[in-house]
């Protein structure tokens, strides 16, 4: 079972208890956040922070705001992020790509499917 | 949807069906209502709310229903407390607008949304009175009522497409993943 944490950014508890639990079952860690600017700080206090899910919609700074910050505030490769958003929209994806995004999830999310994502992007062999 | 119906009919039917699938992917057995119904029975409701817009339409789509059904629909069910059951109505209202504006896209019709709000109370019921635009947009749900309306306001101008372009880039449907 892996012992990697990944780090859940949404402003919706509901998710982010849904995401805690998907992830836990496959024996990762967590640490969450209900904004972009929450898990800023939370990118910066928890250097073992090994994989992002973020939405894209929330208050005080949406996930591309997030997404751009990290980048830029990154010595090295920035932590890898993944969104998780109700949009599909391919203009919106084609913008998390260029500012970093590893990959894009539309809400509601499949469990295996997001599984699949984090094993892949944290490298966890799985 | 019918040719010659009104924008603001079939953007409703549109709602209604992304309401619809939304309601099956939560394994709710729902049932669309139609015509008059009689009052909401006085009971711990909960309403939540998301706009949406850009320069030629914008609009909200509001949720109602009693708090029983909102626990009914929660995925982490029968666990939650009230402040799980507003934050849920909260993703619920934003996933229906959500799936609308990834609908949308096919119309070449881009939608900014809102963050969504919730209330709850002891007893909450929707006017329709103030807004002619608004749309009800009704489910049954195992013996409760799940009201939705929609209320939009058009520019002088908008046409809504007859139906989706295949020219429009495609949208990533939900559920859908995609990795870089």
């Amino acid at each position: 079972m892996s012992k990697k944490t990944i780090l859940i950014v949404d402003d919706s508890l509901t998710v982010r208890q849904q995401v805690d639990m998907t992830l836990k079952s496959a024996g990762y860690q967590t640490v969450d956040a209900c904004d972009g600017k929450e898990g800023l700080e939370a990118v910066r206090a928890h250097a073992e922070i090994a994989m992002v899910l973020c939405d894209l919609n929330m208050p005080n700074m949406n996930g591309i705001e997030f997404l751009e910050t990290i980048k830029g505030e990154a010595a090295g490769p920035p932590v890898p992020v993944v969104m998780l958003t109700t949009d599909g929209a391919p203009d919106l994806i084609a913008r998390a790509k260029r500012a970093g995004a590893k990959g894009w999830i539309v809400k509601p999310f499949q469990p295996e499917l997001l599984l699949a994502a984090v094993r892949r992007i944290a490298g966890d062999p799985g | 949807m019918m040719p010659g119906d009104s924008n603001e009919t079939r953007l409703a039917d549109i709602v209604a069906q992304c309401m619809g699938e939304l309601l099956t992917e939560l394994k709710a057995s729902a049932q669309r209502l139609t015509g008059a119904r009689p009052p909401p029975p006085a009971v711990e409701a909960i309403a939540a709310f998301c706009g949406f817009g850009n320069n030629e339409l914008r609009g909200s789509f509001t949720l109602l229903g009693p708090s029983k059904l909102f626990a009914r629909l929660h995925p982490l069910s029968p666990s939650v407390s009230p402040r799980d059951l507003t934050d849920w109505a909260c993703e619920l209202v934003n996933q229906s607008v959500g799936r609308f504006r990834n609908r949308m896209f096919a119309y070449g019709v881009r939608l900014a949304p809102s963050l969504p709000q919730s209330a709850l109370a002891a007893q909450l019921f929707l006017s329709s009175s103030l807004q002619p635009n608004r749309t009800p947009i009704a489910f049954s749900i195992d013996g409760m009522v799940l009201e939705g309306w929609f209320d939009v306001e058009i520019q002088p101008g908008f046409r809504l497409a007859e139906k989706p372009s295949e020219e429009e880039a495609i949208v990533l449907n939900e559920g859908g993943m995609l990795i870089f």
